[in-house]
């Protein structure tokens, strides 16, 4: 990789403080920074951009249909071995004896190394990990393994956890823990003598599985020497050095990271990970490379997850639907960890509310973020809620909605979804309609960050023959950051995509924040669009004299050619008076670049059949705003997949634990039921233009958030009856069908 | 108190009636026993010599050759290796197009097109491959000359990640050969077998009728 130099920069720059959020652990915390309030143009407007808000096909997009984009699991290095990790089969035990003497004995075995862990607190809880010179025989080598443990008692339901006497998750600790609160609890409660209606329900989410389709993992590539490469799987390429060099005993100058193609993580994958640890360790004692890569059964039990909900609600409401009280109790059901949840009333606006928020904690595997942490949760249940007192005064939902909702942008957002679904059609008596077949359309809104940071470093380089090279370490999750990167150096240097080519992923480049809270993209492209604009400054100034001398920025560069002082030459003709190395800058953050804030509302329509209780999505809606759009095609992508985990949350996704066993009942895709291609609906991602915000805001988290809400409510507008508890399985749905009518 | 093995191999569903998971579940005894016909066992292992010895690790490997993209390729694997594993970890060089998702037969990202048909390459042994033509997703086109379908996988922008993508562009291709002017349902329905979890299903769908329009055989 050759050296890249980073511009001398000008004169010292004016400083200014901004609150920017830090991502740690994929869950972004806002904190104060100063930067350079340097000058530089602009994005301009909107809907006058050359190449960006386009719609451009990803550029890696031909490498990944013909099986050519080499992922973390598809390196193979010469003398590798595989590793696999024995789980503890209780969900609390202490380890008694540990006997691996018949695995090490299997031929091609090895190495069997035992985790630090004497106590293990959820079923899948890691206890060994082996190394062979086959997957097949280090799985051999794992059945191979003989351990006596004590069997402790459990407790995996959230119910059970909190009764008094419950088994403790940790000893000495209460399985509920209390992590903040909010507002006036007696205001909010002499708020609701005022109210004229008032509605008290709880609503239930559970934990969600990221389910990336490449397991978590990495290659270590050492063989004793005094360097390593750590090929990940990972969403921050800075995130691995530092652990891996540790458990390596290496210097972390000398540890690369390095993520070319990765198959999802959607907030899964920072750090190293235990996995990661026990890859380094096992290619430590083994001197060889070694590649250990979860098994789909290892990714459900041990790799994380979206930390299930409780919420316990109390809303009143005035008749005019002004939403004036509102009380919630919030459990986060994040296993060993202290899962998230957004706090209520989430975007909506009440005058007197108060919340209490509580860890309720059991023996399962600690939750960790998930694309929008906390939000789907938070939001499902204050959409569901709102749904319910719009109903009991007799108001349209999104009239309701725009009552108390500040923010103007929602208001445009949900008359322009309205008219895309037809709101009209909705059913005008929730239940109505004659025949088995009952269509509903239901509403919801969501929100989200999506502000940048300045962690993001990037070089330009230009050649004498034309060619430019725009580098950073940063990682490409398949959200399109390759293809921006590129297309805002080609748009700057008036070139094309394709003139433009990247180097991305590898520590051993400029650094780059991990892709977390939707960060990467209000972080990298202010920093690359000041280095494309340093570029196209220093390749001016080097080719000034071939027309004449004019002021570098009066040289303009547009549809691959170069105008200056009315002579006009290619850019090939121009850069070939370019000293013989080329011109290299570097871009740092500007944070006049991006903000932070975006909107989104999702409208569906189903289909409940009340005999059987089946829900069938029929059409989704999604207006979403973000600034800049950078490439309108992805961004409709992200739309779609946000719809689509949503819509799978909603009605069909969730961990199902064995209370008396402590394990998961459904730890493959045999049971754990993702969309497939038979249930999607019609989907019409819109892109919200209005939004006329000249910055870049990231926006793939949110829109996740809102389909939950717009879901639930309209299984209610369709069939009568409001399933407050996901997934709406047809179990459900028939249950309250029934309590309905019984009562 | 509890003495157990742990849930190494908690993955294998038991109501997974499938020959392959039989073979990979009883290793190489069991295994040669069944291939014995067709296959010479490089090692000491067969059936009677099992029985003699008792139950015992055993291992061997046999010498395969597969038909891959139009190449005879020879690999030695032990019995129970899948045609997934053989592509991936035996091969050389490797065929890593093909993805290891679940390598249960549930997520279609492991489609190869076996005689024309696509088939999940975690549920074939290597050996049950021999004699038959094996293309996968390399073998349908390359980057700089793709076929309709994925030509069209990157136009409709059908792909984000991108794991599961040679598992539709493989069983999607198949099936236009066998259905060149599908029906939007049609499509659905040839690959329900496949997931994906960035959520690209619409796309997918519309890259599968733009490539059959296209002429997905020319």
């Amino acid at each position: 990789m050759p050296q890249q130099q980073p511009s001398p920069s000008p004169t010292p720059a004016k400083k200014k403080k901004v609150r920017v959020p830090r991502v740690v652990n994929g869950v972004e915390q806002m904190v104060e920074i100063e930067v350079d309030d340097v000058g530089g143009p602009g994005w301009g407007p909107n809907d006058k951009h050359a190449v960006l808000n386009h719609r451009m096909t990803r550029v890696d997009g031909a490498l990944k249909v013909s099986g050519a984009a080499r992922y973390t699991h598809d390196i193979r290095l010469p003398n590798m071995l595989y590793g696999r990790i024995l789980r503890c089969p209780h969900a609390h035990a202490r380890l008694k004896t540990f006997d691996s003497s018949a695995a090490s004995k299997i031929a091609g075995v090895k190495s069997v190394i035992q985790t630090p862990l004497k106590e293990f607190r959820f079923a899948g809880s890691p206890v060994a990990a082996v190394a062979a010179i086959t997957p097949e025989i280090a799985q051999d080598a794992v059945r191979a393994i003989v351990v006596e443990y004590e069997v402790l008692p459990h407790v995996v339901r959230a119910d059970d956890a909190i009764k008094a006497g419950a088994p403790k998750v940790v000893e000495e600790e209460s399985n509920l823990q209390q992590k903040g609160k909010q507002g006036d609890p007696q205001k909010a409660d002499a708020a609701f003598k005022d109210c004229d209606a008032i509605i008290e329900a709880e609503y239930r989410t559970p934990r969600i599985h990221h389910a990336c389709l490449e397991t978590h993992g990495m290659v270590v590539d050492y063989s004793g020497g005094d360097s390593a490469i750590i090929y990940a799987s990972t969403q921050g390429t800075f995130t691995i050095p530092g652990d891996a060099a540790e458990a390596l005993g290496l210097p972390q100058s000398a540890v690369t990271a390095t993520v070319q193609h990765m198959g999802g993580g959607f907030g899964s994958k920072f750090g190293i990970g235990i996995e990661g640890l026990l890859a380094c360790k096992l290619s430590k004692e083994t001197k060889a490379p070694v590649k250990l890569l979860l098994t789909r059964y290892d990714e459900f039990v041990m790799a994380g997850n979206r930390s299930g909900s409780w919420q316990k609600m109390k809303a009143g409401v005035k008749k005019d639907g002004t939403i004036a009280a509102l009380q919630a109790t919030q459990y986060r059901l994040g296993g060993l960890g202290g899962g998230s949840q957004a706090g209520q009333p989430y975007v909506y606006r009440v005058a007197d509310f108060y919340r209490e928020v509580y860890a309720l904690h059991t023996n399962e595997d600690s939750s960790i973020a998930m694309r929008a942490p906390g939000h789907p949760q938070a939001s499902f249940a204050m959409e569901s809620l709102v749904d319910e007192l719009a109903y009991k005064i007799g108001m349209d939902p999104v009239a309701f909605r725009k009552k108390n909702l500040r923010d103007e942008a929602y208001h445009r957002q949900l008359d322009r979804a309205a008219r895309a679904i037809g709101w009209e059609r909705r059913n005008s008596t929730p239940g109505g309609g004659a025949g088995p077949l009952k269509r509903g359309i239901g509403c919801a809104v969501g929100t989200w960050g999506g502000g940048g940071n300045d962690q993001c470093k990037v070089d330009v380089t230009v050649s004498r023959d034309g060619s430019v090279v725009v580098a950073v370490g940063t990682q490409d999750l398949g959200t399109g950051t390759r293809t921006f990167t590129r297309a805002i150096v080609a748009e700057e240097l008036g070139l094309q995509v394709p003139d433009v080519v990247d180097q991305i992923g590898n520590s051993k480049l400029g650094s780059a924040n991990p892709s977390g809270g939707s960060t990467t993209a209000a972080s990298l492209a202010p920093s690359v669009k000041d280095a494309a604009y340093k570029a196209r400054m220093a390749v001016a100034e080097k080719i000034a004299a071939l027309f004449g001398n004019p002021k570098p920025e009066e040289i303009v560069f547009t549809d691959g050619k170069v105008t200056g002082a009315g002579n006009s030459m290619t850019w090939t003709q121009v850069c070939a008076a370019l000293p013989p190395a080329g011109i290299t800058v570097r871009g740092e953050w500007r944070s006049d670049l991006q903000a932070r804030g975006v909107h989104g509302v999702s409208f569906a329509e189903v289909e409940v059949d009340v005999e059987t209780g089946k829900v069938r999505p029929i059409k989704m809606v999604q207006v979403q705003d973000c600034g800049l759009p950078l490439n309108r095609l992805t961004m409709e992508s992200q739309v779609n997949g946000g719809m689509i985990q949503s819509l799978g949350m909603a009605l069909w996704e969730g961990r199902v634990m064995d209370a008396d066993l402590g394990l998961q009942l459904n730890p493959s895709f045999m049971d754990y039921k993702l969309a497939g291609s038979l249930e999607i609906p019609e989907m019409v991602p819109i892109i919200d233009d209005d939004d006329k915000r000249e910055v870049v805001i990231g926006m793939a988290e949110a829109c996740i958030i809102p389909s939950l809400g717009a879901l639930a409510n309209a299984v209610f507008n369709a069939c009568g009856v409001r399933v407050r508890d996901l997934p709406i399985t047809p179990d459900k749905i028939l249950m309250a069908l029934n309590g309905r009518k019984a009562a | 108190m509890k003495k157990s093995r742990g849930i190494g191999d908690g993955q294998t569903p038991s109501h997974d009636p499938s020959r392959r998971r039989f073979l990979k579940g009883v290793g190489i005894a069991g295994a040669g026993a069944a291939v014995a016909d067709r296959l010479w066992i490089d090692g000491e292992a067969t059936e009677s010599d099992a029985q003699a010895k008792g139950p015992r690790a055993l291992s061997g490997t046999v010498p395969v050759v597969l038909d891959i993209n139009g190449q005879k390729k020879t690999v030695q694997v032990e019995p129970r290796t899948t045609l997934l594993n053989t592509l991936r970890n035996h091969l050389e060089p490797p065929i890593t197009g093909a993805k290891l998702v679940c390598d249960m037969g549930t997520c279609g990202s492991c489609t190869v097109v076996l005689d024309g048909k696509p088939v999940y390459s975690c549920l074939i042994l290597a050996v049950d491959a021999v004699g038959k033509q094996i293309t996968t997703v390399e073998g349908l086109g390359t980057p700089e000359k793709l076929n309709a379908v994925q030509n069209a996988f990157v136009e409709h922008d059908a792909l984000m990640c991108g794991f599961c993508t040679p598992g539709f562009v493989t069983t999607i291709s198949a099936y236009l050969k066998k259905n060149p002017n599908p029906t939007l349902a049609e499509v659905r329905e040839a690959c329900k077998g496949n997931f994906c979890r960035c959520g690209t299903y619409p796309r997918v769908f519309e890259a599968a009728l733009a490539a059959a329009k296209a002429g997905a055989n020319s």
